[in-house]
């Protein structure tokens, strides 16, 4: 029996705040709306929702301090969603650094909004992280390889950039945040799909065999990422969170 | 008849060009040739005075000597027995003139000026005791001969030869070409003092670049160079304040535009009428990419530039492909640069995609292939309609539409190419337009290959 999902949005605008939860309580999900960090405060000690989008430009603190307070606080698993500028790509950086789970450009589509959320909702509730290793770091180092979690690209041994798709992005987090652990396509599938809302029909094999050929790894003998025939796919190194860059 | 001053006017006309050409271009080689031109030719023409000068002088005094010299030379051969008279005659001679024991001879009448002042002197020393006639010597204006019979009616000639220069020392000529080389130097030194300002002041205009950042011009030197590198600073300085403000205006426009566009969004996704709803989705699209290409271009212009890094252009030019094939759009990628480059991967990324969605918008596909030969060459091939070839320029101007083949309802902002050529040279590239022989349009990024 499915509950009703909660949402706490966040946003000092007035008439996005109305729209926001007209949209979303029409398409059968429950929304609170606030516009700062205090009354996000008073709304959570009153229940708790199940995700929090948060502006980033809002009045005393802003949505990047509010992130921080909800990571280091009791409320720290619970997903959030910032907004953003669509120009202001520092704040999409620094918002995914302090634990934010997902992000959205302003001006954004509601329905698009709707599918970034309940794709947060079901990776959250399918497949807990780690301990949340990779979270917060800056560069995460597997094998001969780096990945700099701000620039999206990964770093060779030599230090040569290695351009990354959003898609093989995508894939590469979830088996960072999953090391040494199988994952079976459609868990692939599903934690990889909905980061963003364009269209990803590929199978996970080709994308995993396209990971592989960016990680020059061969792919009868792969040294990161192995397959389990009928099971899934496992990264076989360790991964350490190196900090900043 | 008419024909004469038509043919002196083309003879004119190809000779003025001509000279046209031999006129060195640069201020510097003119400026030169002038002084020294003129320097040079004052010097020639004192030592010119200066020697006849100083030959006038002496002539002078000579042609007075004459007098008594030919006076006592003439009494002396008189005198002397006529046997031994051809004996004496060398003695006799001195620089100018000489004796000679022949007969009168006809001639022209004496008309140079020195000749007459000798025959005035002669005519002084032998008018009193001798008939002598006078004339000058076909052919030589200036040698004067004389004729006279002695007492015992020997005929007696003086041959006065026409004068010559003094002999210059050996060592003049030195000194000349010495004092010339001084000269010339001197000019050299007084041209590129006065030049090189200028030639500075081209090179600082010169490296101001398409972003218009100011480059300064060293404030020193003489007084006139001061003033006109301060000058060139202060305008500088304008011109980036305006540029400034004209994008932070443009930024801020397109920033505050995203509010109302999302709500905007929003409004129309909650309405009901279905038919309304797609069309305003799209004129909200075009909005909303208008303001993210004003925010790219203000970026672009005025962003802090982005550090090189070394980057494996392969992987950055695939994944990038591969977003486009992942999001269903028609984009190909061919060839192999093969080394790791140095460069700033944001602004390339940028630039590749800026190329990807103008030949996406006119063509439906891209074709992007990557060659790597002394420079790096990535290309942006599509089959669309191309840009008439007066305007593959002109589309790299902020909002300039080719007209008809790329209106409006293709819904371009205009940005896009502006961006891209902002952000090419950046990295030290040239990106250019070219229409393909077979039909399409081809975008050319030229970067240069650094390795790392």
């Amino acid at each position: 029996m499915p509950e009703i999902d909660h949402v706490l949005l966040v946003d000092d605008d007035h008439a996005i705040r109305e729209l926001v939860t007209a949209y979303l309580e029409k398409q059968g999900l429950r929304c609170t709306a606030v516009a700062d960090g205090r009354a996000m405060r008073a709304a959570l000690a009153l229940a708790t929702p199940d995700v929090i989008i948060l502006d980033i430009m809002l009045p005393g603190d802003d949505g990047l301090a509010l992130c921080r307070e909800l990571r280091s606080g009791r409320h720290r698993a619970i997903p959030i969603v910032m907004l953003t500028a669509r120009d202001d790509e520092t704040d999409r950086i620094v918002g995914l650094e302090l634990g934010a789970d997902d992000y959205m450009a302003k001006p954004f589509a509601a329905r698009e909004l709707l599918a970034r959320l309940k794709a947060v909702l079901r990776r959250t509730r399918m497949l807990p992280p780690n301990m949340q290793v990779t979270e917060a770091a800056q560069v995460i180092g597997f094998g001969t390889w780096r990945l700099d979690v701000v620039g999206r690209h990964l770093l060779d041994a030599e230090g040569v950039e290695v351009a990354l798709s959003s898609a093989e992005y995508r894939l590469l987090r979830v088996f960072l945040d999953h090391p040494q652990r199988v994952l079976s396509r459609e868990q692939l599938l599903t934690l990889t799909h909905g980061m963003d809302a364009e269209a990803f029909d590929r199978s996970i094999d080709i994308l995993v065999s396209r990971l592989r050929q960016r990680l020059r790894d061969d792919p009868r003998e792969p040294r990161y990422i192995k397959t389990l025939r009928s099971e899934g796919y496992v990264l076989s190194c360790a991964v350490t969170p190196l900090g900043s860059a | 008849m008419n024909t004469t001053p038509a043919a002196g006017v083309s003879h004119m006309n190809a000779i003025l060009p001509l000279l046209r050409r031999l006129v060195p271009a640069s201020l510097f080689a003119r400026l030169t040739l002038i002084l020294l031109a003129g320097l040079a030719a004052a010097q020639l023409l004192t030592t010119t005075l200066t020697i006849d000068e100083r030959n006038d002088v002496t002539m002078g005094s000579m042609i007075d000597s004459v007098e008594t010299d030919v006076r006592t030379a003439v009494a002396l051969l008189d005198r002397l027995p006529p046997g031994d008279r051809a004996a004496w005659l060398p003695r006799l001679a001195r620089g100018g003139y000489r004796f000679l024991l022949t007969p009168a001879e006809a001639g022209p009448p004496v008309s140079a000026p020195h000749s007459r002042r000798l025959l005035d002197s002669v005519t002084r020393a032998l008018a009193r005791d001798h008939a002598f006639t006078a004339h000058a010597v076909p052919g030589n204006r200036e040698r004067l001969q004389v004729h006279l019979r002695l007492s015992d009616g020997t005929p007696l000639t003086v041959d006065f030869l026409p004068r010559r220069g003094l002999p210059l020392s050996p060592w003049l000529p030195w000194v000349l070409a010495g004092q010339l080389a001084l000269v010339a130097l001197a000019c050299w030194l007084a041209v590129r003092q006065a030049t090189r300002p200028l030639r500075l002041l081209a090179e600082t205009a010169d490296a101001l670049g398409p972003d218009l950042r100011p480059v300064r011009m060293p404030e020193q030197g003489p007084s006139e160079v001061v003033r006109a590198a301060r000058a060139f600073n202060a305008m500088q300085g304008r011109i980036a304040a305006y540029v400034d403000e004209r994008l932070r205006m443009l930024a801020a426009i397109s920033h505050d535009l995203q509010t109302p566009i999302t709500r905007m969004r929003l409004r129309v996704e909650l309405m009901e009428d279905d038919s309304q709803q797609q069309r305003l989705t799209e004129d909200l699209q075009q909005l909303e990419d208008l303001a993210r290409q004003g925010i790219g271009y203000a970026r672009a212009m005025h962003g802090k530039p982005e550090p090189a890094r070394a980057v494996d252009v392969d992987d950055l030019l695939d994944s990038l492909v591969l977003d486009y094939r992942d999001g269903g759009a028609d984009v190909m990628l061919t060839g192999r640069c093969d080394a790791p480059v140095m460069t700033r991967p944001g602004a390339m990324r940028r630039v590749v995609t800026n190329l990807v969605d103008n030949a996406l918008k006119y063509a439906g596909a891209a074709q992007v292939v990557v060659e790597r030969g002394s420079a790096i060459t990535i290309r942006v091939l599509d089959q669309g309609p191309g840009i008439p070839a007066g305007a593959l320029e002109a589309v790299f101007e902020p909002f300039y539409r080719v007209e008809d083949s790329r209106n409006r309802d293709t819904g371009g902002s205009g940005l896009g190419l502006a961006i891209a050529r902002q952000l090419a040279a950046t990295l030290d590239g040239m990106l250019t337009l070219h229409n393909r022989p077979d039909g399409g349009l081809e975008a050319r990024l030229v970067l240069p290959f650094s390795r790392t």
